[in-house]
């Protein structure tokens, strides 16, 4: 199939970017997204044009890189999933596509594609872990954790930091990032000692970013490809309320 | 005294102020609706009611002082939260689709600051009378029960709803309050931390249920006016304390 696309243009942080229109021929419905910007990316270089930049790893969808706005949806129109396990299946034949960066002050533009996300390790940094003491490894057994618990921790745990709920918030804001970041912790009995420090130092760090605010709107709950629920912003308050009035 | 000043900063904390003085005007909300509703129970009731409202003395200026702190509050952190809001994308998209958010969610600030807009028309109206004077001086009344004579708040919102621009404007910002409610409300209690299943049941369809409420009981009463539910009260000849001149006739009694 033939598809016109529309993509972002940005020679590094400080240029002014550009849409540059590409037509691209022979896309095969099997293709992921990834394989046709790859296949477009042949083209150019044959051509000796820049190629388009950019992020991706795993390819897996499990690595959180591939982060791009695709015809205003963050990671393409299919629910759940990333931008490397999206099929050019869910595209027709002489579609347009239109291709993005993120948009947010706190993500700025690196390259074409790729947007600099380290305010989001910056935010982990700041209270994103758990401190355990070194030597043996403690039995597994001697730690019980409810059922519910274990799999909430683990849903929430399921973020992938790849920016689609700020990319998709109206606010750009990291509520729903920050939010899995603190609930996944804050489930488990290792995350207790630290549970209340931990809240207040990722939202101390996610305002100093300069992300916008959670209005409630729960885009970045549809925009996320994993499912992580808005659940975890109401926890996170709570966590916040908790440790600021009885901390 | 930093950590106090940096909780007093982060958005959470402005998102709990603004949640918290939200659900305070929308309880004021409710008792301004119901006490409204004596429109139509008569002019006796109604005017009663209001009576007796002022009456309250210094209690009326605890809830006004309140009211006026709520709004301030809530005014103030949409600013501040508006503004990071922007400043956080200073380049929009190209195209961008919403994905799951409410029309209602996303015009947050616009309907807010119709609302805004709409209560100082309303205080203007009904509240200092500068808006339509001559309605809102309309007369006295003469309570059935005392004999007093109180300000005939009946027949001023009768002859004020009788003229069809006032009605619309009324209608008009009652839509951009339901909007405005049906979001806020459930957002509030999110904000405010409600997890519990059970409670999230409730507060997530208390927004919409809310708007709908405010939207037939508030519009009841223009409505009612216009389709000739609510009659006016014959004229009487008492004239208000609340009307400057009196003139001063045997019918008449001024304090």
């Amino acid at each position: 199939m033939k598809l016109s696309l529309k993509i972002w243009r940005q020679k590094n942080k400080n240029s002014e970017g550009i849409f540059k229109n590409y037509v691209l021929s022979d896309v095969s419905p099997d293709m992921s997204f990834l394989e046709m910007l790859d296949t477009l990316n042949e083209q150019l270089l044959s051509k000796n044009e820049d190629p388009v930049a950019f992020d991706h790893d795993c390819r897996e969808g499990i690595c959180g890189s591939c982060s791009m706005m695709i015809n205003g949806k963050p990671h393409g129109p299919e629910s759940k999933t990333t931008t490397c396990q999206l099929h050019m299946r869910k595209f027709k034949d002489g579609d347009e596509v239109i291709v993005e960066p993120w948009r947010a002050s706190a993500f700025p533009v690196i390259r074409d594609l790729v947007v600099d996300r380290s305010a989001f390790d910056r935010i982990i940094q700041a209270g994103g872990f758990v401190s355990v003491n070194t030597g043996n490894a403690q039995d597994g057994n001697t730690l019980p954790i409810p059922k519910p618990d274990a799999d909430a921790a683990m849903d929430a745990a399921a973020c992938i930091g790849c920016g689609a709920c700020v990319a998709a918030c109206k606010n750009a804001s990291a509520m729903l990032f920050t939010a899995a970041k603190v609930s996944h912790l804050g489930y488990l009995p290792q995350g207790q000692p630290e549970r209340q420090r931990r809240v207040l130092k990722m939202v101390e760090q996610m305002d100093n970013e300069g992300f916008g605010n959670c209005t409630n709107t729960n885009d970045c709950e549809a925009a996320c490809p994993k499912g992580i629920s808005v659940h975890n912003i109401a926890r996170l308050n709570r966590d916040f309320l908790k440790a600021k009035l009885f901390g | 005294m930093s950590s106090l000043l940096q909780f007093l900063r982060s958005t959470v904390f402005t998102k709990i102020v603004m949640a918290i003085t939200g659900l305070l005007i929308i309880g004021f909300l409710i008792g301004h609706m119901l006490g409204n509703l004596l429109m139509f129970a008569g002019p006796e009731k109604i005017n009663a009611y209001a009576l007796g409202l002022k009456n309250l003395g210094p209690l009326l200026w605890l809830v006004r002082l309140g009211m006026i702190a709520a709004f301030g509050l809530h005014i103030w952190s949409s600013i501040q939260l508006a503004y990071r809001n922007k400043m956080a994308r200073p380049v929009q998209y190209d195209t961008k689709k919403s994905l799951k958010s409410t029309f209602a969610s996303r015009t947050m600030l616009v309907s807010g600051l119709a609302i805004l807009f709409f209560v100082i028309y309303h205080l203007l109206h009904y509240t200092f009378g500068i808006i339509q004077p001559n309605t809102y001086h309309a007369g006295g009344y003469r309570m059935e029960s005392t004999g007093e004579i109180v300000h005939h708040v009946y027949n001023m919102v009768v002859a004020g709803f009788q003229n069809p621009y006032i009605s619309i404007s009324y209608i008009l910002a009652l839509i951009f309050l339901s909007s405005h409610v049906s979001h806020a409300t459930t957002s509030a209690f999110h904000t405010l931390g409600v997890m519990n299943p059970n409670a999230k049941k409730i507060t997530s369809k208390i927004g919409p249920a809310l708007a709908g409420l405010f939207l037939v009981g508030y519009l009841s009463i223009p409505i009612g006016v216009m389709i000739g539910v609510i009659k006016k009260a014959p004229d009487q000849k008492y004239v208000s304390t609340m009307t400057k001149d009196c003139p001063d006739t045997p019918d008449c009694k001024c304090e």
